[in-house]
Formats: C-alpha cells, structure tokens, sequence
C-alpha cells in the first residue's frame, strides 16, 4: 500500500496535475473567503466554507480521474494485481493520495484563521468543525470518484461521469425543500452528499454527519475492490 | 514447479482455454506456441492471477494460486505482453517502486537493482524517463520489472514481439542465461524462438494442448520418416541405380540438376539403418562424389501447421 501512495503521491507532483488543482482551488477558495470575510469584515468563516464544498466538487475530478482509468490504459494495472499486494492496499493507497494532494490545499489555507484571529474573536470550534467537514464531505466525494474511475479506462469519461455524479447530487440536495411530503425529502436529503454539510455551516458540529461521511468513503472504497474483483472473473 | 489442471475459462460463450493441464518442472524453459488467439496469453494470465479460472486449478511451487494468491504471486515474475511500465517514470524509479511494491527483503535494494540493470542491459538508461525510451528498451525495463525479487519462475508473455532482429537475439540470450537458474515460461507465436530457447513445448490451438514435447522430438514424431536430400557430382541414371542399390534405402527420387553435372535425390531410408556411411563408401567407389547431403527434418513451422490444420480438419469432420 505503502509503494502505491508514494508512488501516486510523486506522480500528482511530477506532472502538472497537482499544481493545476492546488493553484485553481487555492485561488476560487481565497476568492470566497476575501468575499465573504474579508469585503463583509467578518470574523465568520462559516460563509466561506458553505461553499467550499461545492466548488471542490469541480475539481475533485482532476485528482480522481486518473486513479484507475489511466492505469488500464497504459497496462500498468497487471503490473499491480500481479504483484504481492491486496487488492485494498492498491485502492487504499491511491485514494490516500488524493486525499493528501487535497490536504496539501487544505494547508494553504491556514491563513485563514490566523488572519481572522488577528482581527476578531472568532469561534475556534466551528473553524475547526468547518475543516474537519470539508475534509470528510470531499473525502466522501473523492471515493465516488475513485469508484468511476474504476469503471472505464477514459480519464475524461471518468471526470464528466464524477462531475455529473456530483451536480446530481447537489441538484438533489436543492430540491429536497421544494418536496412536500416529508419521507421523499428525508430520503433525498439523505443521498445528497451537499445537505448534511449546510449543518456544519451553520456551526452545528454533529457526530453522525461525520459518520456518515466516513460511511459513504468505505462503501465507494469497498464498491471500488469489487468492480475490479468482478473484472477478474468475468 | 506449475501445475495445471483441468483449467477452463470462458469469456462469455467463448471457450479461451479449454480443459487444460500440463506441468512444468523446476528449472526448465517451457514455449508456449500457439497463434494468435490460441489462449496463451489468457493462460499466462491465469496463472499469474491477474484473471481467475472459470474452473480447474493452478498451483506455484505448491501453492493454489486462488488458495493463497499472495504468497503465489511472491514466486513469480511476469512480463505481460505488454511491459506495465509507468511512461512519466525513469528506469531508476520505477524499479525502485517495482521493488517497494513486491516488498522485496532480505537484499540490499541498490546492490539488487543494480545486477538487474546489468543482466538485462539497461544500467546507462536509468535515468532516463521511459516514455524516450525505444520499444526495446521498454521491454528491457519490463523484463528488469519481473526479475525485481528474484522470483522462481519467470513468465514473459511474448517477450520479443516488436524488437528488432538484433535485440530478438540479444533479450533471447538473456532469457536463456535466466533460464539456467530459474523455471522460465514463455509465449510466442514465432517458431524459431521456440527452437532457440526452450526446452519444451507446448503447443496451444483454440484453447487446448496439440503438443507437448522437446522441439527436437517433436519434429522427428511428427515427420515420422527419415529422409534425406543427398546432391551426387555424376550422371543422373547411374547416381540413381547406386542410391538404390544402398544398403537400407527404401526409395530414391529425382530431384534437378541444381548444380552444374550434379544431381539432387530425395532418399528415404529404413529408420533402424543408418545409410549415410554405406552411401559415401558405394558412391565413392563408383566415382561419383557426394557434395551434399542433409537431413530432411520437419521445420517446426511445418510441424506447427501440421498438428493445427489436423486439429481444425478433425473438428470440422465432428
């Protein structure tokens, strides 16, 4: 598992990929918190991090595309489930480094609370509540896009599939309080990946959401292992 | 040191292997010849555990390879068809992770690489990033990749396909000096490959064995006469009346005048007899010297295209 992290890890930073994704979410995200902190001189990050989310879920697709896709294009896949290594470390291995590329992002905006807390008394805990689901919320969005990225060997099929798969959610989310009946909206609330995160904006720290972050990265993670089981038997 | 058995494996309705079973013994290079679409790679894949059987079983070094795929997998060195190499790596890299990822103990990583890169020659290209490097090179990489670990048997799915003939023969020498440690397998659709490296083969049409012998023997069974072309300096009708007349020649045939006053016959001769000494004394004393004279064995071309064509014409007779 190890070897396979390094070895993405190394490959977001010898290509362009990884800066490319670091540059562009460093910048929509500074822009939001100069917007929605900094122009409305509010000690708040609440309203910058409401959208992080979303506009994370543009890009994510940049990371995630590739994981599986390009390695079924150039062969290289024989290479790793011939060799000595589960099945899980591989996915565990690729997924972590994706997620590291987008910690190295998080990291750069550390700035953010040390400016706000020169300036005002901001509310340490939700600060450290809006990062913690941010991290989860796009930890859960990139093992769906590890999963699509396992089904083809098209790294642009894998993006527009990831991307799709995450405006439908959203799309989800929004008409969820146009719903009437309230067992269809607690459903579609449910699936949407988005609803969950609006409580963290808020300042509600809860538990279960993170859970059920968790839960979704697993399920993705555990679907990823059988899709490519699956390929071996058929 | 492989055993298979009974394997099978269908893709949809189509039967890519069928009911195969064969063994290789530690330390020998077996040939998998087959044309295109035979099954050899599908077999390799097999038992190499990259795709599963439809049925049967496959053990490696005695370990059931569905049983324990990751202590099978720890014996074996593949080189798909393929090289599985990463483009925007170098050598040096990616052997480094080959190395990590195959969780090789026990050898100082440098020293290890090292041999490898010399073995296969690509130590002056470790630097360089394989996407620049020529076809055969990658294979060379490819083939480095599969050593990683010195694993007890070697796999190499096609390994000289689309080098050129000076690398066909120097990667052919290199396998050879592998193969004198180690139980080597390999797939090519090219006979003389065959000939030049194995010491068996398998011989695999529409998913199933055809063949299974030594290249030598194989030629001598399947041509199952002896016959010689023998070229006599001297005038046809009494070259043809002394061929005859040998000792242990069962018939003599007329071939042309390919060299200026010479003459070429086809001879078959009795199998228990060897007929070349009494043929040299009979010819000599007439006069007549021999300028040639050489075995007329099956090239395991025709071999090849015999026992696939019988194969075809029996299931087309079903």
């Amino acid at each position: 598992m190890l070897a396979v992290y390094k070895r993405e890890l190394r490959a977001y930073f010898t290509s362009p990929m990884g800066y490319i994704f670091l540059a562009i979410w460093l910048a929509l995200a500074n822009l939001f918190f100069y917007m929605y902190c900094v122009m409305s001189q509010t000690s708040d990050l609440s309203g910058t991090f409401a959208n992080l989310l979303f506009i994370s879920s543009f890009i994510i697709p940049m990371l995630t595309m590739r994981t599986f896709s390009e390695e079924k294009k150039q062969k290289t896949e024989q290479l790793l489930l011939t060799s000595p290594v589960s099945l899980t470390g591989i996915v565990v291995g690729k997924y972590l480094s994706c997620l590291t590329v987008f910690v190295v992002a998080l990291l750069g905006t550390f700035t953010w609370p040390l400016i706000v807390t020169m300036y005002g008394h901001p509310a340490l805990y939700t600060i450290v509540g809006n990062y913690a689901a941010l991290f989860f919320g796009v930890a859960a969005f990139m093992a769906i896009g590890v999963f699509l990225s396992c089904m083809t060997e098209s790294q642009i099929v894998a993006a527009i599939s990831s991307f799709a798969t995450y405006m439908g959610l959203y799309l989800i989310g929004t008409l969820a309080s146009a719903i009437d009946n309230p067992v269809v909206r607690a459903i579609m609330n449910f699936i949407s990946l988005f609803s969950r995160y609006s409580n963290f904006a808020l300042g509600l720290f809860a538990l279960d959401d993170i859970v059920y972050y968790i839960s979704i990265t697993v399920i993705f993670l555990f679907l990823t292992t059988r899709v490519i089981e699956k390929k071996r038997w058929a | 040191m492989i055993e298979v058995k009974n394997l099978t494996k269908l893709y949809g309705n189509k039967r890519a292997v069928n009911d195969l079973s064969f063994t290789i013994n530690s330390g020998e290079v077996v040939g998998f010849l087959g044309p295109n679409g035979a099954g050899k790679s599908t077999t390799m894949n097999i038992i190499t555990g990259y795709l599963s059987s439809t049925s049967g079983s496959v053990s490696v070094c005695g370990i059931d390879v569905l049983d324990d795929p990751m202590a099978a997998k720890r014996h074996i060195g593949y080189l798909p068809e393929i090289p599985p190499v990463y483009p925007d790596m170098t050598v040096a890299e990616y052997l480094d992770f080959v190395y990590e990822l195959k969780g090789v103990k026990g050898t100082s990583k440098k020293k290890h690489l090292g041999e490898i890169c010399e073995i296969v020659g690509i130590s002056h290209v470790r630097d360089r990033v394989i996407k620049n490097l020529s076809k055969g090179y990658r294979q060379r990489t490819g083939l480095a990749m599969a050593l990683v670990g010195n694993p007890d048997v070697l796999i190499l799915d096609e390994p000289t396909v689309g080098l050129d003939p000076i690398q066909i023969i120097e990667i052919r020498n290199v396998i050879k000096e592998l193969g004198r440690q180690r139980t080597v397998v390999l797939s090519t659709h090219i006979l003389s490959e065959v000939e030049a490296i194995c010491e068996r083969v398998l011989v695999i049409n529409n998913g199933s064995i055809v063949a299974n012998d030594s290249p030598e023997n194989l030629s001598a069974d399947v041509s199952g006469e002896h016959k010689f072309v023998v070229r006599v300096a001297g005038p046809q009708d009494a070259v043809q009346a002394i061929i005859r007349a040998s000792e242990g020649i069962r018939m003599a045939e007329f071939l042309g005048e390919h060299e200026k006053n010479s003459c070429d016959f086809v001879v078959e001769s009795d199998p228990a007899v060897d007929v070349r000494k009494p043929l040299f004394y009979s010819l000599a004393k007439a006069g007549y010297p021999i300028l040639m004279l050489k075995p007329m064995d099956m090239s395991l071309e025709d071999i090849f295209v015999k026992l696939t064509h019988s194969e075809t014409v029996k299931k087309g007779a079903k």
